[in-house]
């Protein structure tokens, strides 16, 4: 198996709701505490999962703007993986998963340098680092309603933007979306294969109206009266 | 899978709970995980109808608002000796404080009732809040619509059974063609997401016609960049697109709307572009069969559109048909794109493209669902048929003060195209639709002692409705119904303290605001605002406004500046009704109510509201509040709840009525209806059956159904009115012919005459009229942030960790040209004050705009947030500029800064010029004097690990 | 990157200390000018010690959760930074035991203290192999993905070594030794050439763009939020930047206090015969190598600052 997310660049709205209820879930999470600095003074921050940054193409008025989430990518080639030196870090055979043993790290911060994509944040309360789990301990959790074995970010995302799966499945909803949507990875020339997929925005459907033009500008006196019964 | 055996976290010592969320007014079902009596999760309830299992970043978040230092925690009192507004309170108890205040109230009430004013902000429980004042006998109560969005309620209620809003929305299912119209987040938050992804997976077009680029916009197929407030007109050039080549939906005209009813032409008498009525007292048509006149009422005749005759009927008046008014008016070189394009700054030819794809959408992919049913007239139909094109507007169009009428004119669009209450259309939410306009009309008396005859809000159809005495002078303390504001059907929330400060047109006693900051972001002219609710008369040393109540349930900055504040419990610690007598949480197919119910214990010496007012209803002696021997009949809020009714067998709850539990949508009380709500997950949902889905203004078994169901009193069709009568009434009475009430001032005399057209039409802002475009170059208006609610989200750790501060949003291009530097400080001035601002230059932004995000500015201090909190340090508001009133003209009483009719705050109206700031001049400014904390408020912690059990540690 | 003075301290001293090490060895080994007496050799080893342990020591002080410290080597088969942590631990006992055995033996470079001493210093140059690869092997910075790097940290930690050791060589006789100077002088110019070429090489563009980190190449792309209003730890860890006037400034003044001046220095010694310039030559190399390092640090754009707004295309 390998497991992981398609985020629909399509749809994504750029609300920050998949972020916040990560946050929620996780801090309760098998990492948990996620602590916040300074949450109600002059510059609060904290740990997060899942970040969503926006972003703007092109130049006014031929502008679009991208809203884009970004959590583990859970890599093939997890270099995460690979640096650290205590084996907290760990990407685990059955499903590729990619996570940290809190009980081990040593909070060197080496493996979040070796992350391309902002995955790892270290946590400065426990001395840790912690990234995404991707809500293992919802996924799997038995005791959890099978419908909502899913992560709380999926779960949780209004514009459905959001997809969970097994790659390795080439029918399951990630792969099949893949496919047919043209996704892609977050720079691809690092070679880390992310297992993560973006959908790029879908082309708009062109609607004809050259019909509607050729039938020119009538005269009022020219309509057709039409008798209607009230 | 490998981890079957895993265990993650012990379940036993939690519980789960269905409510609703309040984190907005969306009111999505929750579903809450509670362990150890501290919230484990909040998630969607995946069976809700509103958010089928999403949730936003607020209700995501609904922990840390309870777990806020912000939360009050006991009554307080202003301590004696020290001034309103210094931030000094003494704890007072729950019995003291209430005694004192029903002494007071029952003064009011036994003497002048209008003394009280009461008014509400983004509250969900108008029904009761309504009653209350009605039993009370003052006229002075409304909700926040009249500074929120009443213009797309008036707008779309004066002419069609539903209206924007909460009333009614697109098909999502089945539309092809969604346009949307200055929305940022609106209302239904999570539903319009929702229904976003799936009009994009279904492949339908979704154009966005907004100033700004982010959010909703984003993802739009198309983004129309307009210049603010002219959005009346760009959709009434699309109307001239589509008159101009007969793109139209005939039948839907003749049928189903007043299109084909006559009008008497006979400018200068008093029934001048009035309908021309038969005995009946119906308007009437020229029949194109019998080549006769016909009563338009009536089911049979074939009325002509008539389009450019005239008739004369036969006592000798000349009469033509609304539809060749709209003929002549909209077919006039002005709306013509090239014209109007100039206004708007969309280019012309996106204006006719636009137009052209609807009416190809329209009529060529019109869709057909098979279901008898059977209209008004008895006619039987085997199909529903859909134009699949629907639309969507909100507040960048309501928050102008031209906003009813361009509301009116998309509403407009969308009736060309036949595509309201269809298959793909834009549809209806129960319990609309309504007659048009709903009847009901305001209270416009009030007595000692004595209940007012109705809701102090209601409907106006003419000026023998306003709510004025002899002199025609306002009886309101807002103004509302008043010639100023004729048809303020929410009120004007946004002049009460100006007006109670002004003793105009009274001095009132005591004021109670719930959920409304009024001395912050939800004031125009903040820094003035504050000075009001401080002042005192200089003849009897008392406050101007002698006394202010306020129930909150944080440390707002509207608490700083109370008499009395009685703190409220959270939405986990109360029980709650989104009822059907309100704006419930209906879908276009489906009836909904909703509740809460406490998940938690309050652990703090807080009551909810609704039980304050039950107990003061008792206190007061409310005569439905009491038996004939004085004895409270409700025992609480939930006893009230329950046994209450409106008329026989309808309450606030519609879901499992009768004793039995068995009934819905009416029966007697059920002593079990809170528990059955509880059992079932705290919303109730009834399907309708697809044959009353459509076309329901006219569908019979759905007039009969909503009688039953009490929502409208007679089963009979309800026309769409592009002609409005009420308006032209109006435009009479300004024009000094009416046979009624007439305003004498020259200034009202002029606004009805200029702005009551019984049609669409566009005109320019008010405050725009009358401040120079050169000198203020700019237009400047809010958004929503998805993750913040107005004021109440700067205390949420996690939300203010992604917006602490904001922006002024600026056309790159254009910021570059004028020499500002992205993430510079600016001066931002307007005709009423300036603020200093950090701008950042972007691409996104039509380059005559600058915005900001609504309400992210804090007061130091309030919240209880550090005082050097970005949000009061480098946030601000846009609200220090606007001002409540237009700026002055000589010989001419100040106006309100509101639509000329509905009295809707005009926010978006404001123009601006910007200059760079001096070097070193940094930080946000006006700065206000930093609130002091409260009595038992906690001093802020360093570091949160907020968490409900140890972590269960995964082994690598 | 975050120059933070932990790591800073751990490559400069660390790197430092095996070079002298390994010229130690190497001075010994060939009987360089005679090679070292007993003195200098035992005063060489232990400051190769000292320098090696205020390395190590600092860089337990940059991590957060020190008490496991001591799982660092157990992943010694993929990490770079385990294999460095097993190969510094496995110096010292060579090291002391070489300290030792010239303490009690006087033998700087018979059979077993020359096993010893080579022992010491081929480990200590694969340390600085493995702490070169640290940063070689990260792909998310340009600046540190290349060869250039570990060359680079030979070449400084061999310069430092050479310096002190020339400077330990004077200080105790009293006498310039110019083979000494001419190796510290030699590696000192080794260093700025290649400290030049790895300056030319990260000056030009490189690695991902903001279009390849988003998946928009057609496009321009700007970032309008990074969806946080104050920092994060990948901001605070990532999010440092010198404007590249001051880079300039700073490199000049790094070259000038690290290599120009010390070699000023050693010569006016060679010269002159003052054995204090020698010991000043090699303060100063050891603090221009340090704003080296500083360099190092803040220079380093992690590919993660394109996610918050850096506008690399
Ligand atoms: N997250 C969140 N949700 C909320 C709220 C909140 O505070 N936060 N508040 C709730 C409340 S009380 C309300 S009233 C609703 C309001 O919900 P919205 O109607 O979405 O209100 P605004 O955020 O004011 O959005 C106005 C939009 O119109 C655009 N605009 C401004 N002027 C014009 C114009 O002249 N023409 C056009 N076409 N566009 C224009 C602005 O750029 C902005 O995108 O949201 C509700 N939902
Ligand atoms: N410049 C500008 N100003 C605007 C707008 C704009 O677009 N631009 N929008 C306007 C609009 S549409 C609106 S609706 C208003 C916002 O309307 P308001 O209703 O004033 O919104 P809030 O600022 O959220 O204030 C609500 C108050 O309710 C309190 N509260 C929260 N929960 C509870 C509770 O459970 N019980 C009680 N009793 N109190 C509670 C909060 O603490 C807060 O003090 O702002 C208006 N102001
Ligand atoms: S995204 Fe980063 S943390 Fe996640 S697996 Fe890839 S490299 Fe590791
Ligand atoms: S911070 Fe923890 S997980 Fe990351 S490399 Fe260091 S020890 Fe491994
Ligand atoms: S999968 Fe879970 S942990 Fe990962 S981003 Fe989503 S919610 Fe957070
Ligand atoms: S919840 Fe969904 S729409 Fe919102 S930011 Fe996350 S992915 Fe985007
Ligand atoms: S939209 Fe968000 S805040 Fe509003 S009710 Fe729904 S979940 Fe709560
Ligand atoms: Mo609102």
């Amino acid at each position: 198996m390998r497991l992981g997310l398609v985020i629909d660049l399509d749809t994504c709205v750029g609300c920050h709701a998949c972020a916040v209820a990560c946050k929620e879930w996780n801090t309760s999470g098998t990492t948990g505490a996620l602590t916040d600095y300074h949450p109600y003074g002059a510059q609060p921050s904290g740990v997060w999962f899942n970040r969503i940054r926006h972003f703007e193409l092109g130049d006014y008025p031929h502008n679009k703007t991208i809203n884009f989430p970004m959590s583990c990518m859970h890599c093939e080639n997890a270099e995460c993986v690979t640096v650290c030196p205590t084996g907290a870090s760990y990407k685990r055979a059955e499903d590729g998963i990619v996570l940290v043993d809190q009980n081990k790290c040593m909070g060197c911060n080496y493996c979040s340098w070796a992350c391309p994509y902002g995955a790892r944040e270290l946590d400065r309360a426990s001395g840790t680092m912690k990234k995404c789990t991707l809500c293992v301990d919802r996924i799997y959790d038995m005791e959890i309603p099978e419908e909502e074995r899913q992560p709380a970010c999926v779960l949780t995302c209004p514009a459905h933007a959001r997809m969970f799966g097994d790659f390795d499945d080439p029918e399951s909803p990630v792969s099949r979306a893949v496919r047919e949507r043209g996704g892609y990875e977050l720079m691809p020339e690092l070679n880390y294969q992310p297992s993560n997929k973006y959908l790029p925005p879908r082309p708009t459907r062109p609607i004809p109206t050259e019909h509607l033009r050729k039938r020119g500008i009538r005269q009022v006196k020219d309509w057709i009266h039409q008798a209607v019964t009230r | 899978m490998a981890d079957q055996v895993t265990v993650f976290e012990d379940h036993k010592n939690q519980r789960i709970e269905y409510s609703t969320c309040y984190m907005c007014a969306c009111r999505c079902g929750i579903k809450v995980t509670v362990e150890n009596d501290n919230v484990r999760f909040i998630q969607g309830n995946r069976n809700h109808p509103t958010n089928q299992g999403v949730l936003c970043a607020k209700g995501s978040s609904g922990i840390m608002k309870q777990n806020s230092p912000a939360k009050l925690h006991q009554p307080l009192l202003r301590k004696p000796g020290t001034a309103r507004g210094a931030g000094e309170f003494v704890p007072i108890s729950w019995e003291k404080a209430l005694d004192m205040l029903t002494a007071r109230l029952q003064h009011i009430r036994s003497t002048n009732p209008d003394k009280l004013a009461f008014f509400t902000g983004r509250d969900q429980m108008q029904a009761l809040t309504g009653l209350w004042a009605q039993q009370f006998g003052t006229l002075n109560w409304a909700a926040h619509g009249g500074f929120c969005s009443v213009n797309m309620a008036a707008g779309g209620l004066y002419m069609m059974p539903f209206a924007f809003w909460e009333f009614g929305d697109p098909d999502w299912d089945r539309t092809k063609y969604f346009m949307l119209w200055g929305v940022a987040e609106d209302h239904a938050s999570n539903p319009i997401k929702i229904a976003l992804e799936k009009l994009k997976r279904r492949g339908a077009k979704f154009v966005a016609i907004n100033p700004a680029r982010t959010g909703y916009q984003a993802i739009a197929d198309e983004w129309v960049a307009i210049k603010p407030g002219t959005d009346g007109l760009l959709a009434l050039s699309m109307v001239h697109v589509l008159l101009e080549r007969e793109l139209f939906d005939w039948d839907f005209l003749v049928r189903y709307t007043n299109a084909p009813f006559l009008i008497i032409d006979a400018p200068g008498s008093s029934d001048h572009g009035l309908f021309w009525r038969n005995a009946a007292g119906h308007p009437q048509v020229w029949d194109m069969c019998t080549q006769n006149f016909a009563d338009g009422m009536e089911a049979g005749a074939n009325p002509s559109l008539s389009l450019l005759d005239k008739h004369i009927t036969p006592d000798g008046r000349t009469v033509r048909t609304v539809m060749s008014l709209m003929i002549e008016k909209y077919l006039d070189a002005s709306y013509a794109p090239e014209q109007v394009s100039k206004i708007t700054g969309v280019p012309a030819e996106t204006i006719e493209r636009l137009a052209l794809e609807m009416a190809q959408v329209a009529f060529e992919e019109t869709i057909e669902i098979p279901c008898e049913w059977t209209d008004w007239t008895g006619r039987k139909h085997d199909k529903f048929i859909g134009r699949p094109v629907s639309m969507y507007a909100m507040r960048g169009v309501s928050a102008h003060s031209n906003g009813f009428q361009s509301a009116r004119a998309i509403h407009l669009l969308q009736i060309l195209l036949g595509t309201i209450d269809c298959p793909g259309g834009f549809c209806a939410k129960p319990p609309y639709p309504k007659p048009v306009p709903p009847p009901i009309k305001p209270a416009q008396h009030s007595a000692p002692n004595q209940p007012l005859s109705s809701s102090p809000l209601g409907y106006p159809t003419g000026p023998e409705d306003l709510v004025i005495d002899e002199q025609g002078n306002p009886k309101r303390i807002d103004k509302a119904f008043s010639w100023e504001t004729p048809l303020s059907i929410q009120g004007l929330l946004h002049m009460v303290i100006t007006n109670a400060h002004n003793y105009d047109p009274y001095r009132i006693d005591t004021l109670i605001l719930f959920m409304a900051n009024m001395a912050w972001n939800s004031s125009m002219n903040t820094v003035e605002i504050q000075k009001m609710l401080m002042a005192k008369d200089p003849e009897d040393g008392e406050y101007r406004i002698p006394f202010i109540v306020v129930s909150d349930a944080y440390h707002s900055e509207m608490v700083n500046f109370s008499d009395l504040v009685l703190p409220d419990t959270t939405y986990l610690e109360r029980y709650d009704t989104l009822s059907m007598l309100d704006r419930p949480i209906s879908e276009t197919d489906a009836v909904c109510d909703s509740i809460r119910h406490p998940i938690l214990k309050a652990n703090r010496d807080v009551r909810a509201w609704q039980e304050v007012l039950v107990d003061l209803a008792g206190r007061l002696q409310f005569p439905a509040f009491v038996h004939e021997n004085g004895e409270k009949r409700y025992q609480d809020y939930k006893d009230f709840i329950v046994n209450y009714q409106k008329e026989p067998g309808i309450g606030f709850l519609s879901g499992w009525r009768g004793k039995n539990g068995d009934q819905h949508l009416r029966g007697e009380p059920n002593p079990r209806q809170w528990e059955a709500y509880i059992d079932h997950q705290s919303f109730f949902q009834h399907h309708l059956p697809l044959n009353i889905r459509y076309f329901r203004f006219v569908n019979q078994a759905y007039l009969d159904f909503a009688v039953e169901a009490a929502y409208i009193p007679k089963a009979e069709p309800m026309f769409i009115e592009i002609y409005s009568e009420p308006l032209q009434r109006f435009r009479l009475a300004g024009e000094g012919v009416y046979d009624g009430p007439r305003p004498t001032q020259p200034a009202d005399r002029e606004r009805l005459v200029k702005y009551f057209d019984p049609l669409p039409f566009w005109y320019e802002p008010l405050e725009q009229q009358r401040v120079s475009a050169e000198e203020y170059p700019f237009f400047a208006v809010n958004q929503r942030p998805m993750m913040m609610y107005h004021s109440w989200d700067s205390q949420n750790a996690w939300l203010r960790q992604i917006i602490a501060q904001n922006f002024l949003y600026m056309n790159r291009e254009r910021g570059e040209h004028l020499g500002i530097a992205d993430k510079s400080w600016v001066w931002v001035e307007s005709h009423n004050g300036k603020i200093r601002v950090q701008v950042k230059l972007i691409e996104g932004c039509q380059e005559d705009t600058v915005w900001t995000w609504n309400a992210i500015g804090k007061q130091s201090g309030a919240w209880a947030l550090s005082p050097d909190a970005p949000e009061a340090a480098r946030g601000f508001l846009m609200n220090h500029l606007i001002s409540e009133l237009l700026p002055e003209k000589t010989g001419e009483r100040r106006l309100t800064n509101s639509d000329p009719i509905t009295g809707q705050a005009a926010w978006y109206d404001l123009r601006v010029r910007i200059y760079p700031a001096a070097p070193g001049e940094e930080g946000t400014w006006p700065t206000f004097p930093t609130i002091k904390p409260l009595p038992d408020e906690p001093r802020p912690v360093d570091r949160l690990r907020y968490h409900t059990h140890p972590p269960v540690n995964l082994k690598s | 990157m975050h120059p933070a003075l932990a790591v800073i301290f751990l490559t400069l001293f660390s790197g430092g200390g095996f070079g002298l090490m390994a010229l130690t060895a190497l001075v010994n080994d060939f009987q360089i000018d005679g090679g070292l007496n007993p003195l200098q050799t035992m005063i060489a080893l232990i400051i190769s010690m000292a320098f090696v342990s205020i390395g190590l020591l600092s860089s337990t002080a940059h991590l957060a959760n020190p008490k496991n410290a001591w799982r660092a080597f157990t992943r010694w088969r993929t990490s770079w930074l385990a294999r460095e942590g097993v190969f510094a631990v496995m110096y010292y006992p060579f090291a002391f035991l070489y300290l030792v055995w010239v303490f009690f033996t006087g033998g700087t470079h018979d059979a077993i203290g020359l096993i010893l001493a080579n022992l010491a210093a081929i480990i200590g140059l694969i340390t600085i192999f493995c702490q070169g690869m640290i940063y070689a092997v990260l792909r998310t910075m340009r600046q540190w993905n290349t060869p250039l790097v570990p060359a680079n940290f030979y070449a400084m930690g061999l310069a430092i070594g050479a310096t002190w050791l020339a400077a330990i060589q004077q200080i105790t006789t009293g006498q310039p030794d110019p083979a000494l100077i001419g190796i510290a002088a030699a590696l000192l110019v080794a260093t700025g050439v290649l400290k030049g070429i790895y300056y030319f090489w990260i000056s030009r563009p490189g690695g991902p763009t903001i279009r390849t980190a988003t998946g928009f190449n057609r496009f321009s792309v700007r970032i309008l939020d990074q969806g946080h209003t104050f920092g994060t730890f990948l901001t605070e860890e990532f999010g440092h930047r010198l404007p590249p006037a001051k880079a300039k400034s700073i490199k000049i003044l790094m070259y000038l206090i690290a290599i120009i001046l010390p070699l000023a220095l050693l010569a006016i010694a060679l010269w002159g015969q003052v054995a204090a310039l020698a010991v000043l030559a090699a303060l100063l190399v050891l603090t221009g190598f340090g704003v080296e390092r500083w360099l190092f640090f803040i220079e380093a754009q992690h590919v993660v600052n394109l996610y918050h707004g850096r506008q690399q295309c």
